[in-house]
């Protein structure tokens, strides 16, 4: 049976960032960045959004004197990641 | 990137494969620690060889205690790419513990030997170089340390026929085989990435 996409996942970067924090234990903003070529106010934005939905954990500490920020991926995210390229198969054979 | 734009499934698709595949091809191994201990190792087991066959001085032989020497450029080394490093990767914690274990086996095996000394103690460090040299191989797929590996261990086998020291350069060309040559591809591939990231 079909399901809805997770909204949450179903937009560009927050997709984005996401199949990248799967394939890593965990990434810095900088790493995202870096990767999707997005702007960091628009990763921000996101980020937060996924955080508040509780797929990722974002870690805010100092390293040599600098702002870092750490990102990744919870086990609701992984969760909820898995579902969603499941339902994203299953939609595609249907379409098929 | 745009921030909200909304996919189709087949563009969703193709864009996990492609962000995957970006995090995965992030090769960050710079190739300096397997060049180090390639290069030490080759040094230490040749002017071995050479003592052992040819000079016979006894002084010489304190020539292994560069490898303890250099563990303090490696720790350097360990630090510095760490700091670089703008992710961690599942297995970077296994690594370091297959590493680690194997350096901790190493001090212990030259401690040994310095107990019961014995010409037979190569055949024991070409059996153990195998070890974490395939291990990284195996879990990085890459064919060059898997080829080291493999190599270390059939070295091991043909040093209990020979006799002391040519067992020296069985060492000298594990290490090569191990560490020197895929530290080279490994290094050749950071520049390139580096320099394409210019």
């Amino acid at each position: 049976m079909f399901k809805d996409l997770d909204p949450i996942l179903h937009s560009q970067l927050r997709l984005a960032i996401m199949s990248l924090l799967i394939s890593v234990k965990e990434a810095e903003f900088t790493f995202i960045r870096e990767k999707t070529n997005a702007t960091a106010g628009n990763i921000s934005v996101q980020i937060n959004k996924l955080k508040d939905a509780g797929y990722i954990d974002v870690i805010k500490q100092f390293k040599d004197n600098y702002p870092q920020t750490i990102c990744k991926i919870t086990p609701p995210g992984i969760k909820a990641f898995e579902e969603y390229v499941k339902n994203l198969q299953t939609y595609l054979s249907i379409k098929k | 990137m745009a921030e909200e734009k909304i996919l189709t499934e087949q563009e969703s698709l193709a864009l996990i494969t492609s962000m995957i595949s970006k995090a995965k091809c992030d090769y960050e191994e710079t190739g300096i620690s397997a060049l180090l201990w390639g290069i030490i190792v080759t040094f230490c087991s040749v002017v071995s060889f050479s003592n052992n066959y040819w000079w016979n001085l006894s002084w010489v032989n304190y020539v292994w205690f560069l490898t303890f020497l250099a563990i303090v450029p490696q720790i350097l080394i360990s630090i510095r790419e760490s700091k670089r490093k703008k992710y961690k990767s599942y297995h970077d914690d296994a690594m370091g513990g297959i590493w680690i274990s194997f350096g901790i086996a190493i001090i212990l095996l030259s401690f040994y030997s310095s107990v019961f000394n014995s010409n037979s103690q190569i055949t024991l460090y070409l059996i153990l170089y195998g070890i974490p040299t395939f291990a990284t191989g195996f879990a990085q797929k890459f064919i060059p340390m898997i080829v080291g590996g493999i190599a270390a261990w059939i070295f091991a086998v043909i040093s209990m026929y020979i006799p002391f020291p040519f067992g020296l350069l069985l060492s000298a060309a594990t290490a090569q085989l191990a560490w020197f040559i895929p530290g080279l591809i490994l290094r050749r591939r950071y520049l390139k990435l580096k320099n394409e990231n210019v």
